[in-house]
């Protein structure tokens, strides 16, 4: 996030997009909240009727993957209506004159067309972030996880570099990081194209500095995104080390996803349970988990707070960072003898000019939001408050393009996935908490009331949902959360591999699947008898 | 022809303080408020369900089963309770009881849907007009009862042959702002609700406060037992009440004004809404007000049951839409009222004195009270009296002269034990306490205060103790539940007069009773919660025999 | 506080600055007086319902709530006299003659032992004022975390405020008035058909326990003291801080952190109630590794050490550096995922890794 939690009770103008705040950032949509109990205007636009809809003023219902569209006719709006911020513009932006005549063209009427949003709301929408004082805009994976995900983020990033909505309190751009140390996956290079701090990899000064702290040359090329990796499983990749993720159930395309792991000479898998990903590998190393190791992670706002250790760890697991530093050691690489989760940050700490600042001593409370570029920083709530990291902010001319998938006579339903505020991802923590099942005991298929009729199915019976890559067998619940033509479920229930459906394509840039869209047709369910099943 | 939920949603929707008006629309459509009711209105007005919910089970009035707003409701108030109002209630299947409905003079008022009906007995029951004002002894000037008995009074014309809405024209067209409110100032008149407090300063504080749109509220709420004086005003004389309240508009610089209006007045609520719209078409009020360019809209709202209501802030939580406890002040309605805009909340009397003043002038208001006091006080007179009713008497006249000379002394001729002041919340005066003359500072050296100015009578045939604990039921059953001491100690007070609960043990029984009486008055958040313990205190104080009675029989 | 403002008030005799928009209770509360309280809580509007909090304001008639009343230049207030003393201790007689119990178990909630210690630091547990209790407790909500024994209920409105002002979620609310309030959902129906998000705000700004935490309660027969331990919820981006309860070597329960930077006091049904997986009998306990058979077995340490790195360096020794693939997890420490890049960049020379953020 540009800007820090606290500020989400700030703007004056809220707008949501792509993001289910209240089920997957429950604390963070408090603050939203409290904004708007404060005045503050909210616009959500989501192809589904979610919790946040019930609070906004505007609500832009538009077609799944048609974000960038609709993003395009609100800056030819704000254009129009010359709420621009010139200023802004000229002291902090480039490319701004060829973007101001790029917008011309697509009208909210063009737009309209494509996302299937009144023209009205979408000026209404406009003009109310357009009029802003404080505007601030909020995404997650809404936007990211299409093929044309990079372009998503980027439109926003044009609507709020345009009307000058960054760098200040109660504005910015937001993504609203998923997992709990997603952010800090990253700052830690855990990534195929920087070291921690994101450092390039492709930067010989880099190459240099950490062959000086490693005693090791590293490749000047970029590593591989996860997603060729396991397209070249069995291929090039021939082993793989797993930590902490059930990629089997989580990542798009499951049968994909299964082959290339079965593919593997080798596998290590790190997990607190025995995953369906864990069941696959040739060793399995039980970490030990939530109150049972110390350590840091980096959260959405770039904060970096410490775990603490409450309880022994269950049976003989041991933290993630000795697992993999042992094995290291066995394999004989230099320099992984660590005695503490405080050794391994501090030397993160050592090499990141993110974290240059930090120390395991000084984070104690969980003050600091990176980077903290020297000793006695007192960190960077805000970002680009004064400038951008690489100079300005520059206007990319997007242009819309459709999903890799778009409905037919076969395949007539959008699906899209999300999350449940009750479950977290495959649920192998929250289904093994008790009570959760009381909340939330099975996946539902979400559709119109209208949709269920004439699809000739019924509330609470069983469907065969299927795309071109696969089926699952699932119960519907009839609700007017899901437009007509779109059906919503989650990837939280085993019993459920919805990620069997997805992964009709990639974003070219980031190799982000699309699991926000894929196509699918809806069957009454025949082998059981069809609704007879429960 | 009934009309739908979205009909009534959307047209609510484009009203000031719609939720009130939008609930009776459903409640009178339907007979009740339904859950489905309460859901299209949650979600058309945007007010959370659980919200919406908690705050219609805070109004006695809103029924939640079919049938419920038609059902019989009986006055069971200390005066109807004297004429039989508890035998009224079982011989009527079906019906409740209600609280002190405004009707001691008459009594005893059962509300059927939005119909009065008043009688003593279930068969004997009829819709009879609110009493007019029994006539002033010779001699005495009045202000706000001057021209009640005026024939046709009620109407436009009625009105204005006798001189109304002059007051209005004159300040609309000649008089300032600071004009209007110093001849207020100096008239010396104070609030008639119940606190007293000085009205020009109020309408100054308004005029003076920054933002708006300022608001003025007209507060006939008239919840206090024993007080029915807002009624006759309302009933009889309309368009003074109505006068009075442009007449704050233009001294703040209000645009809009509210008159809220409790539930158990419905005969009211229909005669004021024709009195509006009739000064609306002759150009009165509205958007130009004697052509003057000003707007002056009165906006009329119906309560639906909350003594609590009567109390200022409450009732403009009330108005909003909000769950009416009452609020923490400071700050004051006068900077941070209804919706936070500078508000001016005044009682029906008050307001209904202002047109006389500005017409007669300051000194000619002044000189209506006897010795120092400056003007007049209606008193509703009830209970054990020979002629019950409203008493427009000058601040100052001894209560002795009044229960005597003007209302025919006691009834039956028997002996008076006690009175009540301030309606209840004075709590009682007795023996040589009733000595007094009605104004505050003769009052208020008893321990006790005149406030709206009702006063109920009880002869020697009334077991005091029984009065007491009616009262503290009353304010029990009408603690909003926001403090502690009030919302646990009515109820404490309530056991322990009805002999349920407490010390056997005289001592203990008193020492139980001086505690709650002393942090109930200190430390309650408003007025309600500090004058419910004066009725114990001065129980206590006056009839120490029959507390010792009681406590020992029990 | 610094105060640039030059504002003063005397407490209780002292001068003392202030700064603009303080309440008495806030500047009585940095200056120590422990003026108690039932109804507060430093998150929410001040409310001024318990008026344990009044003090004497020289010029006003009444003893005022000093938690709604703002400070003003000059004002002399007492925090203390005999006087107050007695009108806060008759007002918690009061609030032990409305309840069941006084005496609830500390894992019922963060604030649970509020009232018990108020009662007890003013001695009234005196049986003085008794008479019918408040509130209906709701035994048949059937939901597996909020206790709701509104038995024990002293009607603060603490849970419908942290609700409504906290949480946003409006999913409780006040049913009737009086002595006979009640907390309620719409309708007087159970919490999970309500807007209520399990998010356990109430429970924990609960003073009495009538909310409880029913989770934690399971472990009350645990006769070992509860410790706390600082950490960071494991769920979402957001990064709360909780405080971990534990009894010997057991998670009993979680508080979110008051204090806590991204979170301040709030939580979410993940955070405050999905725990016990920890202690779940399917965590794996000893590494495994895959026998002749084709069947993962437990193995020890050294043995499954010494085989993955075998196995893994297998491949690097037989199809070159770039066939080890590694990828992080965006769900565990930052230790990890340093570690995990530095295996293969300082192990191997590669970047071949990544996380789970693209999918
Ligand atoms: C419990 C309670 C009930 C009240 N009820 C009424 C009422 O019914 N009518 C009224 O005019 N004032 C009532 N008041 C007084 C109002 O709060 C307020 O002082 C009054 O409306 C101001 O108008 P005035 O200055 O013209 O008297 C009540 C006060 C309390 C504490
Ligand atoms: S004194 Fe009684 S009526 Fe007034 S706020 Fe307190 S509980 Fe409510
Ligand atoms: S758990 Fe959270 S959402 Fe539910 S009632 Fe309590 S505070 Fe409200
Ligand atoms: S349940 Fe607890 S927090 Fe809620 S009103 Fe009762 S005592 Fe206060
Ligand atoms: S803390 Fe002030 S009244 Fe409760």
């Amino acid at each position: 996030m540009s800007n820090p939690l606290r500020d989400m009770e700030k703007p004056d103008v809220i707008f949501c997009i792509g993001t289910n705040m209240t089920e997957c950032h429950p604390v963070a949509a408090t603050r939203l909240k409290k904004a708007i109990r404060n005045g503050a205007k909210m616009i959500v636009a989501d192809p589904r009727h979610i919790g946040l809809s019930d609070m906004a003023d505007i609500n832009l219902q538009l077609r799944v993957g048609s974000d960038a569209a609709l993003l395009l006719g609100m800056a030819h709006v704000i254009q129009r209506e010359g709420l621009v911020d010139a200023g802004f513009i000229a002291d902090r932006t480039a490319e701004a004159e060829a973007f101001l005549e790029h917008v011309k063209e697509f009208t909210p009427e063009w737009a309209s067309e494509i996302c299937g949003v009144d023209p009205a709301l979408i000026e209404e929408a406009a003009l109310l972030y357009g009029r802003a004082e404080r505007g601030a805009i909020y995404y997650t994976l809404g936007i990211t996880e299409h093929i044309c995900g990079v372009d998503n983020v980027q439109s926003l990033c044009n609507l709020a570099l345009m009307t000058g909505n960054i760098g200040r309190e109660g504005t910015g751009i937001n993504p609203m990081r998923g997992q709990n140390n997603i952010q800090g996956a990253g700052d830690v290079g855990a990534i195929p194209n920087n070291y921690p701090g994101f450092q390039p990899v492709t930067d010989p000064a880099n190459q240099a500095k950490f062959a000086k702290a490693w005693g090791r040359e590293v490749d000047l090329e970029l590593g591989i995104t996860k997603v060729r990796a396991l397209e070249q499983a069995g291929d090039q990749i021939r082993a793989m080390l797993i930590d902490g993720e059930n990629t089997l159930v989580t990542d798009p395309d499951r049968k994909h996803c299964e082959h290339a792991l079965k593919s593997l000479d080798f596998l290590v898998v790190c997990d607190l349970f025995l995953t369906e990903t864990a069941a696959l590998a040739d060793v399995v190393f039980p970490a030990s988990g939530f109150g049972e190791t110390d350590g840091t992670q980096t959260n959405t706002e770039r904060r970096v707070q410490r775990l603490r250790k409450a309880v022994p760890p269950a049976g003989e697991s041991k933290p993630d960072w000795w697992i993999v530093s042992q094995l290291a050691q066995r394999m004989g690489f230099k320099g992984f003898e660590y005695d503490s989760a405080k050794e391994v940050f501090n030397e993160l700490c050592s090499l990141s000019g993110t974290y240059a600042g930090l120390n395991w001593d000084r984070i104690e409370f969980g003050e600091y939001q990176w980077p903290v570029p020297e000793d006695g920083h007192p960190g960077t709530p805000r970002l680009h408050e004064d400038s951008f990291i690489n100079g300005r902010g520059i206007f990319k001319m997007i242009r819309y393009r459709d999903p890799a998938e778009t409905i037919d006579d076969d395949y007539p339903v959008w699906l899209t996935t999300g999350r449940r505020l009750e479950s977290y991802h495959s649920r192998t923590q929250t289904g093994r908490s008790s009570g959760i099942d009381y909340l939330l005991p099975e996946e539902l298929l979400e559709v119109h009331p209208d949709d269920v009729s004439a699809w000739g199915i019924r509330d609470g019976g069983w469907v065969n949902m299927s795309s071109r890559r696969g089926s699952v067998r699932i119960r519907v619940k009839a609700t007017k959360r899901s437009p007509r033509g779109t059906v919503f479920c989650s990837f939280s229930f085993n019993d459920v591999p919805v990620n069997v459906l997805t992964g009709s394509g990639y974003d070219p840039v980031t190799e982000t699947a699309e699991l926000k869209v894929c196509t699918v047709k809806i069957e009454v369910e025949t082998e059981t008898g069809g609704v007879a099943a429960d | 022809m009934t009309r739908t939920n979205e009909e009534l949603i959307s047209q609510a929707k484009g009203q000031e303080a719609p939720l009130l008006p939008l609930l009776h629309q459903f409640h009178e459509r339907d007979g009740y408020l339904s859950e489905e009711a309460l859901r299209a209105i949650s979600a058309g007005l945007r007010i959370p369900l659980a919200d919406l919910f908690g705050t219609v089970t805070f109004y006695h009035h809103f029924a939640r089963e079919p049938g419920g707003q038609a059902a019989a409701r009986v006055c069971t108030g200390p005066v109807c309770k004297m004429h039989g109002a508890d035998a009224l209630l079982t011989s009527m299947p079906g019906a409740t009881g209600m609280p002190c409905s405004g009707r001691c003079d008459e009594p005893i008022p059962v509300l059927r849907g939005n119909q009065t009906w008043v009688g003593l007995a279930a068969d004997a029951l009829e819709r009879r007009d609110t009493p007019v004002p029994p006539a002033a002894p010779a001699g005495t000037t009045e202000c706000v009862f001057a021209h009640i008995r005026d024939e046709n009074r009620k109407s436009l014309s009625g009105y204005r042959r006798s001189g109304g809405y002059a007051a209005l024209e004159k300040a609309v067209t000649s008089m300032t702002a600071d004009e209007l409110i110093a001849v207020v100032d100096a008239s010396g008149l104070a609030g008639r609700g119940g606190a007293g407090f000085p009205t020009g300063r109020k309408l100054r504080a308004v005029q003076e406060a920054g933002g708006g749109p300022k608001t003025v509220v007209c507060n006939a709420d008239e919840g206090e037992p024993g007080c029915f004086k807002d009624r006759a005003l309302m009933d009889h004389d309309p368009h003074a009440v109505l006068e009075g309240m442009a007449l704050a508009c233009v001294a703040t610089g209000a645009p809009r004004a509210f008159l809220y209006l409790r539930y158990e007045y419905p005969e009211t609520d229909t005669l004021l809404a024709r009195a509006i719209s009739q000064a609306e078409e002759a150009g009165i009020l509205g958007d130009d007000v004697f052509g003057s360019g000003r707007t002056i809209r009165i906006h009329l709202r119906r309560g639906a049951g909350a003594y609590i209501c009567g109390e200022e802030t409450s009732l403009l939580n009330s108005l909003e839409g909000k769950h009416p406890f009452p609020r923490n002040r400071p700050p004051y309605p006068v900077t941070h009222g209804y919706e936070d805009t500078p508000t001016a909340v005044n009682n029906v009397e008050t307001l209904a004195s202002l047109p006389p003043i500005v017409l007669h002038g300051a000194d000619w208001y002044r000189s209506l009270g006897m010795g120092e006091h400056a003007g007049t006080k209606v008193i509703s007179l009830s209970g054990d009296i020979a002629r019950p009713g409203n008493y427009e008497v000058p601040l100052g006249l001894p209560l002795a002269t009044l229960i005597d000379d003007w209302a025919g002394g006691p009834r039956n001729g028997n002996k008076i034990q006690a009175v009540t002041m301030a309606g209840l919340s004075g709590g009682f005066l007795a023996g040589d306490d009733m000595d007094v003359t009605l104004d505050e500072p003769s009052i208020r050296a008893k321990g006790s205060f005149l406030g709206a100015g009702g006063i109920m009578v009880f002869d020697e045939t009334r077991d005091m103790v029984a009065v007491a604990h009616q009262a503290m039921e009353f304010f029990a059953h009408e603690s909003c539940g926001k403090c502690f001491p009030c919302r646990i100690g009515t109820q404490r007070l309530t056991e322990r007069l009805a002999g349920d609960a407490g010390p056997g043990e005289l001592s203990s029984w008193l020492d139980e009773m001086a505690d709650l009486n002393a942090t109930m008055k200190a430390t309650s958040a408003c007025g309600l919660g500090m004058a419910a313990p004066l009725i114990t205190e001065s129980l206590v104080r006056y009839f120490p025999e029959e507390v010792r009675a009681h406590v020992s029989g029990s | 506080m610094s105060d640039k403002s030059g504002l003063t008030l005397f407490l209780d005799g002292e001068e003392v600055p202030f700064t603009r928009g303080e309440s008495i209770f806030q500047v009585s509360e940095r200056h120590e007086k422990e003026i108690p309280t039932l109804c507060y809580d430093d998150r929410l509007d001040a409310f001024g319902g318990c008026r344990l909090c009044v003090v004497e304001l020289e010029g006003a008639r009444n003893p005022v709530a000093s938690c709604t009343t703002k400070a003003e230049a000059g004002m002399r207030v007492t925090t203390r006299s005999g006087k107050l003393e007695m009108h806060r201790r008759v007002l918690l007689e009061l609030v032990v003659s409305e309840n069941r119990e006084v005496d609830v178990d500390e894992l019922s909630g963060y604030a649970s032992q509020e009232m018990a210690t108020l009662v007890d630091r003013y001695e009234a547990r005196t049986g003085r004022f008794e008479g019918r209790q408040s509130g209906a407790s709701r035994p048949d909500d059937p939901n597996p975390f909020i206790l709701r024994d509104y038995d024990n209920c002293i009607s603060c409105y603490r849970c419908v405020r942290v609700c409504a002002e906290q949480e946003g979620d409006y999913a409780i609310s006040i049913m009737g008035r009086g002595f006979d309030t009640q907390i309620t959902t719409e309708f007087g129906g159970i919490l999970k058909e309500s807007a209520c998000t399990f998010c356990g705000q109430c429970i924990q700004t609960c003073p009495t326990g009538a909310l409880g935490d029913i989770k934690a309660l399971r472990h009350k027969e645990i006769e070992l003291p509860i410790e706390k331990t600082r950490s960071i919820c494991i769920y979402c981006g957001v990064g709360c801080s909780v405080d971990i309860m534990t009894k010997g070597d057991k998670i009993v329960g979680i508080l979110p952190a008051m204090d806590g930077p991204a979170n301040e006091g709030a939580l979410c049904v993940k955070g405050q109630f999905a725990f016990d997986f920890v202690h779940h009998p399917d965590r794996l306990k000893t590494p495994f590794v895959r026998d002749d058979q084709g069947e993962l077995v437990p193995a020890t340490w050294d043995d499954a050490l010494d085989k993955a790195a075998a196995g893994l360096m297998a491949a690097v020794n037989e199809h070159g550096r770039h066939s080890l693939y590694a990828i992080a997890s965006g769900r565990a420490p930052n230790e990890a995922g340093f570690m995990m890049q530095k295996l293969v960049r300082a192990g191997l020379g590669t970047s071949y890794i990544d996380n789970c953020s693209r999918a």
